[in-house]
């Protein structure tokens, strides 16, 4: 019997002894379940990041010798930070890896503040106001979503060509600004906002424009942030858009940057998952900033699904 | 009313972060260069990286500006794809990959995105100083639009330390038959735990390069010399049945080592003994296992009957002009700079193991030279004494298709293998026939390509 | 009503109508005429009328990556969708650190990208040295040696694992956010009316989260349909014998990889359709309370 059987079989048995054990026995039983099924769960999604983290730090050789970290007496040759130091090492005809980086991060952060601004009105104004064809490009919304993005993509390259934009980040910035998905999360989430404060404002003399920001906005803040979180990693990881659109090494961004040591010839996966290890850190620190405003900014958006 | 940010702290925060970014960009960036005068694109950073002095040469030579761009495979096809379609800016030259070159030779000849090099080619006399059966991989309908930046002859790398230990006479591994029989010897369970420790082979069990690689030596391929299919013929049921009886099921002599560090990993815990080995991936063994230094060796592929061939061929990139190109005469000349000078290929050879296919090169010392790694062989020398016999793979727009369908077809006859089927050859004759079939009525669909060769 | 309020909601939405416009249904009409084409390249295009349809409709291969999707996407709804209900049943009591943490844990896996996950989940699967088959080897003393991405049975059950790991926290926190509006008062009285926590949750909780219930089906079921990133990198392709072959792999695989766009742009067309039918179907099935 391995080491894991043995745990697995002991943490069965305890709690069917628990279970047996009287009224109180059970109380137990319900609490220690609860607990181990999400100390279950938690530890199968922790593992990959474990090992991800670990490998990060292994020679080649040592990568697959040990699930996790070389025994201590191996450390000193199996454990390296040149995976980490390779990214950053210059290398002739590529830009330094903090360009990725900060190309990735102007992108992501820009896109995320355009989309939070034109969504939010759209959905504003949908949610908001009544007027002619508002049904009609509710639908034409909701259906959008149906359509295949790679079905476009030729003609949007073509497009893109047209406007004298191959080769900036005009592609990657603007024909996103308004998602479809965006509009319909910003439109539930004002749905939610009472018309009474609209009409309150109103009789105040404040203009639309102040009631759009100054009323309705602060109310939908927890939506934002969650919107934030979802458009910022959708732009931080995406992969293809802009390698299609943008050709110059200066302009490419983080993930087309690690996929370069996944070569034709060769694949580096050491460096790879140090890089991915890197990519990860800055959206959890939004995440970790921001997880307040994301939790109860769901709730407040769960009223109306 | 206190002024505040509309939105929040969120997007204001990322506001903040976009205009520091922003900034930081700005300060740092040049502006973006006018357009050079040739603008070369390629999927390798190894190869833009060995170009880069011979362009930089190159471009000094001739008062030009030179761009070198590097992109992922499938971001420049796509990119290629829709620059044609849009008439958009593209490249002036590319160097594509095996597969994709064939999706671009699609449509009507005079329609390809790509200048005919065939009078070029022919006029200089070029397909007397390259092997000629590599033009193969670059023609449509006889015509030739790209030049070969390789041969790609395959052999075997093994565990030379190993297998002199078993005892093994590699002498005696002179047909994929011998191969079966000694390797059935050989692959066992060490341990009694149940699970086999050793194997004679590496082979991907699906089928994939290693099907193909062994198909191309026996003679066969997915298609033949006039771009039909042709993987349903007797060569392709031979392969087959002997792939799957290698790979898959009781009997078995192979394991799937797969690629990168789990190659490795499988190669210096001695899982598997003999590797299929283009030139380009014993460059990719030195880097990775300098720990196996002295303890490989190389030998030719066994044959399929005594005597025959004992090379094939896996990948292949050929470089093309675009029509587009703005100026076709200085292209040509810097293809002939990369591809058919002998000045910096030596050192192009000796940084990537990859054996040119110009012939004059075979003589260069660095393809000459003894390497310690390999217990003295000259690398380069071996292959080149390989390339001459490596055989002509046609690629056509159809090429990944037909791919696929092989390895469907391999898949069925390893799954009636498995199942204990006593006739396997009649089994590979009916799916591969099926699968063949597929990619004539796939190809039936092309309204272009109808005209003569 | 005044003027003002008139023509706010034609500004507000200007942006997002200009834009669509340029960028949304301009291309959306250049790639519904190009489905009754061939093309190649700007020059040669023939009228091909409904033949891409007919093809790809009567094409095994495309029947194949419709029944992978339908698989896939069936695994994500019964599977998914249940296990992250329950992690956020298990959650929604605890106000503790604890539960912010584990909360935040289940989440993490969304913060890494498709393509870093499928590469690496690539090396995680891994016949006898990756981490899963040695996990389970060492567990129930089987399966060191299976080829998750290589075996054409196991490519779907590996792809549902992999896509359980990435999504099952990111729709844990919508049922986690709907449970918190739950009538505790409601929940309470039923309990007193003598109601198991089977029933509770039936007839109390159940209706309370419906609303969002429909959304999370909704938007796993369009992006279930629309899968391709993540089999793409996990099986460097279409997987074994086209096991891991979906309906908008199938879909590279027609207009990039075989270079032809119109019928490429046919598959996305039927695609949208289904999407739309089954869309339909579940706001149908879910009554009133779903939708927009």
């Amino acid at each position: 019997m391995t080491g894991m059987q043995a745990f697995v079989l002991g943490a069965v048995g305890l709690g069917i002894a628990l279970s047996l054990g009287g009224p109180r026995g059970r109380r137990w039983a319900t609490g220690y379940m609860r607990w181990s099924l999400l100390a279950l769960a938690a530890g199968l999604t922790l593992t990959p990041f474990a090992w991800l983290f670990c490998a990060a730090f292994k020679t080649p050789s040592a990568l697959l010798q040990h699930p996790f970290l070389p025994p201590l007496s191996a450390w000193s040759t199996d454990l390296t930070l040149a995976n980490f130091t390779a990214l950053f090492t210059a290398q002739p005809g590529y830009p330094p890896f903090w360009r990725y980086l900060l190309n990735s991060l102007f992108l992501s952060s820009a896109a995320t503040v355009i989309q939070v601004v034109l969504c939010s009105a759209a959905g504003w104004a949908l949610a908001k106001y009544r007027f002619k064809g508002r049904g009609v490009l509710l639908a034409f919304m909701l259906g959008s979503m149906a359509i295949p993005s790679m079905v476009l993509l030729a003609p949007l390259y073509s497009l893109t060509f047209h406007l004298g934009w191959l080769d900036t980040w005009w592609p990657l910035l603007i024909p996103g600004a308004v998602s479809a998905f965006g509009v319909f999360l910003f439109r539930q989430a004002a749905l939610a906002v009472p018309d009474e404060l609209l009409e309150a404002a109103r009789i105040d003399g404040a203009s639309e424009l102040r009631i759009w920001l100054q009323v309705g906005m602060p109310l939908v803040r927890p939506m934002t942030g969650a919107f934030c979180l979802i458009t910022f990693l959708g732009q931080w990881n995406s992969f293809l858009g802009p390698q299609v659109f943008v050709t110059r090494q200066e302009l490419l961004t983080l993930p087309v940057a690690l996929n370069n040591y996944m070569g034709v010839y060769s694949q580096q996966y050491g460096v790879f998952l140090a890089g991915t290890m890197l990519a990860i850190i800055p959206p959890a620190i939004l995440f970790f900033a921001l997880q307040r405003e994301f939790v109860s900014g769901l709730t407040s958006g769960a009223v109306k699904g | 009313m206190r002024l505040s940010f509309p939105w929040g702290a969120a997007p204001l925060s990322l506001l903040a972060v976009a205009v520091l970014a922003g900034a930081a960009l700005v300060a740092t960036s040049a502006a973006a260069p006018p357009r050079a005068d040739l603008v070369f694109a390629l999927f390798s950073k190894e190869h833009k990286q060995a170009y880069e002095p011979l362009v930089a040469a190159f471009a000094a030579k001739h008062g030009v500006r030179i761009e070198v761009q590097h992109a992922d495979m499938r971001a420049l096809q796509s990119r290629l794809q829709s620059g044609f379609l849009a008439g958009a800016e593209v490249p002036d030259l590319v160097e594509l990959s095996e597969p994709a070159m064939g999706y671009f030779t699609k449509g009507p000849l005079n329609d390809l995105g790509f200048v005919d090099l065939t009078e070029r080619i022919r006029g200089e006399g070029i397909d007397t100083i390259i092997p000629q059966g590599r033009f193969a991989m670059w023609s449509t309908r006889g015509r030739i639009f790209a030049l070969p930046h390789d041969v790609h002859p395959t052999a075997l790398v093994y565990r030379k330390d190993l297998v002199a230990e078993l005892g093994i006479d590699v002498a005696q591994l002179a047909t994929w038959q011998d191969v079966l029989r000694i390797g059935r010897t050989v692959t066992v369970d060490r341990d009694g735990d149940g699970v086999i420790d050793r194997y004679l082979l590496d082979l991907p069990a699906e089928g994939d390069f290693g099907l193909r690689t062994l198909l191309l030596q026996r003679g066969g391929g997915l298609f033949n010399e006039q771009g039909q299919p042709c993987f349903d013929d007797e060569n392709a049921v031979e392969v087959c049945v002997w792939y799957a009886q290698a790979s898959r099921g009781p009997g078995r002599i192979a394991f799937p080592a797969g690629w990168g560090q789990q190659l490795s990993k499988a190669m210096s815990d001695g899982i598997a003994l003999f590797y299929i080995a283009p030139d380009w991936r014993t460059r990719q063994f030195e880097l990775d296992m300098p720990h196996l230094s002295g303890k490989l060796g190389l030998l030719p592929l066994p044959a399929w009957e005594p005597g025959g061939r004992r090379t094939s061929t896996w990948g292949g990139t050929g470089i093309c002009i675009t029509k587009a190109c703005r100026n076709p005469e200085l292209a040509w000349k810097l293809i002939n700079t990369l591809y058919l000078q002998t000045e910096g290929m030596g050192e192009r050879f000796a940084s990537s193991n990859i054996l040119p296919p110009f012939k004059a090169s075979w003589e260069l010392p660095e393809v000459r030279e003894a390497r310690p790694f390999w217990s003295g062989v000259a690398v380069g020398s071996f292959y080149a004494a390989l390339a001459p016999d490596v055989p002509a793979n046609w690629v056509t727009p159809y090429t990944e298709l037909a791919n696929g369908k092989l390895n469907e077809a391999f898949n069925a006859i390893a799954v009636a293998h498995e199942a204990g089927e006593k006739d396997l050859a009649a089994v590979a004759r009916r799916e591969l026939k099926r699968c063949a079939d597929y990619v004539r009525t796939a190809m039936a669909r092309n309204r272009f390509m109808g005209e003569a060769p | 009503m005044t003027l003002a309020r008139r023509l706010a909601p034609l500004w507000l939405l200007a942006p997002y109508i200009a834009i669509t416009l340029v960028f949304f249904i301009v291309p959306l009409l250049d790639a519904i005429g190009i489905a009754f084409y061939q093309t190649n390249g700007a020059r040669s295009r023939v009228w091909v009328g409904l033949d891409n349809f007919t093809f790809v409709l009567s094409d095994p291969d495309f029947h194949k990556a419709l029944i992978n999707t339908a698989v896939f996407t069936l695994g994500s709804l019964f599977i998914q969708l249940p296990l992250a209900l329950g992690l956020a049943l298990l959650l929604q009591n605890g106000k503790g650190r604890v539960t912010r943490v584990a909360r935040l844990i289940i989440f993490s896996p969304h913060l890494v990208g498709q393509v870093f996950v499928g590469i690496l989940f690539s090396v995680l699967f891994m016949p006898r040295f990756g981490l899963i088959n040695q996990g389970i080897q060492s567990l129930i003393g089987w399966g060191l040696e299976e080829r998750w991405l290589g075996d054409p049975t196991l490519v779907m059950p590996a792809l549902i694992l992999t896509s359980l790991w990435m999504y099952v926290g990111f729709n844990m926190i919508y049922f986690l956010a709907a449970l918190q509006n739950v009538d505790k008062e409601l929940v309470e009285a039923a309990r007193l009316d003598g109601a198991g926590p089977w029933q509770v949750f039936l007839h109390v909780v159940v209706p309370a989260i419906k609303p969002v219930m429909i959304f999370v089906v909704l938007t796993s079921t369009i992006g279930s349909f629309q899968i391709f990133e993540l089999p793409f990198t996990l099986l460097r392709g279409n997987g074994p014998d086209n096991a891991g072959l979906t309906i908008v792999g199938y879909l590279y695989q027609t207009a990039f990889t075989a270079g032809d766009l119109g019928t490429g742009a046919a598959v996305g067309w039927i695609l949208a359709f289904i999407i739309f039918m089954v869309g339909l179907v579940q706001i149908r099935l879910a009554g009133k309370g779903g939708g927009a």
